[in-house]
């Protein structure tokens, strides 16, 4: 299932730090609004408008957590050197060996996207991708 | 948990458990024990060849495996390298510049002075292009040189900036082939840029002196006009952290049974001979130059910026570079334990190193009265300019705090400035203010942070660092 921007999230209460809940109906669900968390964050919601498309894997692991952080660090990664921004992600493929994501971009603008947010990292810290309820939590935190 | 007075405002964690050592935790009124980042301190305490004490500074905050204003020093054959120790933003750390001027001296200026600052050094997320995008050579030369790169191309208050750095403005053993493509892909183009968050970059004037005889040697006066830079390695150091946690995380419990048994994961670590150990101090020891290369490059653009707004010559804005301190880093040192010099790695997380007075390793013209320590505080209160002291180099490795610490989250932050202009309450005061988002501006404001004061007055009072001067802000740039 394709979503996009915008998309629920939860802001945990960090000091220092900015970290995010999402809930979804699946895993992939789930990991794709953690991934549009971040891509809200970093625009500082601000709108995104979709430029291209691209599909990518990533290798993750040991968990469905610890796949969902690396899926999250590929798109900083582009963000910081590409200065693009997730605004839409449809998650193809998500296990414990990692996943496969189909997401549009957009451009970052510095004067639309003033109040983005300095992402630096995604940290492992309280990372959880796990079944709740009748459906799935996901949870990262994000070094600002 | 459990803690116990030593003295003052110094507590101890005792030593229980599968714990190498005690926490020290020096803090601004008794520590509440059920603090997240005490327990952080606990467990650093369990790193493979950790000595004496986990030591957490007044500014102490929650962090990511070692807390904020944590400090531990490892044996350097034996011990545990730990990024956690250091953090992501390698060498985050403040420089000060002094000048020839007083305050009253740009008063008239003040707002043309902070618009050109905001319009030459790059700010905000994203920032880049500060200067040319550096080729792979010219990266390669930033990593082994740090802040001497940046001198040799001009970009300089005076030319010994380097030598009134912390270890001259690089360390030694920097290995730029352990800084992956990725990372060099992130810094290639953010040399000489601010960044966001809590990095700034402030034109203050000396409010008090404290201690004139330190005051003296480090060439500060009172209204004399100052400027603090607060920034870091920006992504290139990021990446360098990712990409090492992520390595050794998994592989915790390859290095023995010591480190298969650390109580948290995000103490990712391995032993500091090993090749994954050297490897990060190579890639750690090139992320901290481009640090210290990216806070003379903005040096330098902040110099001609002064010259442009206020016209003029060089040699009446007398600038000079007082002192560059690092306050997320590790590094191989020697010090004086249970009577016995040693080497050890010492990591400062939102930590700053504090040498006393006669040590060496300290700049010539300070060597009497100690290493500066430069501690900012929030944008809209005041910073404190320390010196190191005798007592540090016995108690703390010779460390001392780094800055006010956070009090507030990002979001208690952002809903106590609801329905508030910060901008317009800075402005009120005197302070001009230039910043990228209004959201950057409450998540800052300053009571989301300890008051700075507090938190150098446990240190003054501990006898670790010695107050020198404190310095109020005049103009503040954020990204």
């Amino acid at each position: 299932m394709r979503l996009a921007l915008p998309q629920p999230f939860e802001d945990l209460e960090h000091t220092a730090d900015m970290g995010v809940r999402v809930r979804g109906a699946t895993a992939g669900e789930a990991i794709a609004r953690l991934a549009l968390a971040l891509g809200a964050l970093l625009a500082g919601g601000g709108p995104v408008a979709p430029e291209r498309e691209v599909r990518f894997a990533v290798q993750g692991g040991p968990d469905l957590a610890g796949t969902a952080v690396a899926l999250l660090r590929e798109l900083l990664f582009r963000f910081a050197t590409e200065r693009v921004i997730p605004c839409a992600v449809e998650v193809l493929r998500a296990d414990e060996g990692g996943a496969e994501a189909v997401v549009a971009l957009g451009r970052h603008d510095p004067e639309q996207h003033a109040e983005g947010l300095d992402v630096k990292a995604v940290t492992w810290h309280t990372a959880r991708l796990e079944p709740e309820g009748d459906g799935w939590v996901g949870q990262v935190v994000l070094d600002v | 948990m459990q803690l116990r007075r030593i003295e003052g405002d110094l507590w101890e964690l005792p030593r229980e458990g599968r714990m190498k050592v005690p926490g020290r935790v020096y803090s601004v009124g008794p520590p509440a024990p059920d603090d997240p980042a005490l327990e952080q301190v606990r467990n650093v305490a369990h790193l493979p060849g950790i000595l004496r004490f986990s030591l957490a500074m007044p500014d102490i905050h929650w962090g990511y495996g070692f807390p904020i204003g944590g400090v531990a020093a490892v044996d350097a054959d034996e011990g545990a390298v730990s990024p956690g120790g250091v953090g992501y933003d390698i060498n985050c750390g403040v420089r000060l510049v002094t000048t020839g001027l007083d305050a009253d001296d740009i008063r008239p200026r003040l707002h043309a002075l902070a618009a050109q600052l905001y319009r030459d050094i790059p700010t905000g997320v994203g920032a880049s292009r500060a200067i040319p995008k550096l080729s792979e050579r010219e990266l390669e030369e930033v990593l082994v040189q740090g802040a001497g790169w940046a001198v040799r191309r001009g970009f300089r208050a005076a030319s010994d900036d380097a030598e009134r750095c912390e270890e001259g403005g690089r360390l030694a053993g920097a290995d730029p082939a352990a800084v992956s493509a990725r990372a060099h892909q992130r810094g290639a183009d953010q040399l000489g840029t601010l960044g966001s968050g809590n990095h700034f970059l402030e034109v203050d004037r000396v409010a008090e002196i404290h201690a004139p005889d330190a005051a003296e040697a480090f060439g500060l006066r009172p209204e004399q006009v100052v400027v603090q830079i607060h920034s870091g390695s920006r992504g290139l150091g990021y990446q360098v952290c990712d990409e090492t946690l992520a390595a050794l995380t998994p592989r915790l419990g390859a290095f023995g049974a010591d480190y298969a048994a650390l109580p948290d994961r995000q103490l990712a670590c391995a032993p500091v001979g090993s090749a994954e150990g050297r490897r990060y101090l190579g890639a750690m020891q090139a992320a901290a130059n481009f640090a210290w290369a990216n806070r003379q490059v903005m040096t330098g653009l902040a110099v001609r910026a002064f010259l442009h707004a206020l016209d003029l010559p060089d040699r009446v804005l007398g600038a000079r570079v007082l002192y560059d301190v690092c306050h997320n880093v590790a590094k191989l040192e020697e010090h004086q334990i249970d009577g016995e010099r040693r080497r050890v790695l010492v990591h400062r997380k939102g930590a700053t190193r504090a040498f006393g007075p006669g040590d060496e390793r300290v700049p010539e013209p300070y060597r009497s009265v100690g290493q500066p320590v430069l501690i900012p505080g929030d944008m809209g209160r005041y910073s404190y300019v320390l010196a190191g002291t005798a007592r540090a180099m016995a108690d703390t490795f010779g460390s001392s705090c780094h800055g006010a610490g956070r009090l507030l989250s990002r979001g208690e932050a952002l809903r106590r400035a609801k329905g508030r202009s910060i901008a317009r309450e800075l402005t009120a005061r005197g302070i001009e203010i230039l910043a990228r988002g209004k959201k950057t501006l409450a998540e800052e404001m300053s009571e989301a942070y300890k008051d700075v004061a507090q938190v150098v007055a446990v240190m003054a009072g501990a006898g670790i660092s010695r107050l020198v001067a404190r310095l109020e802000p005049l103009a503040v740039i954020k990204g």
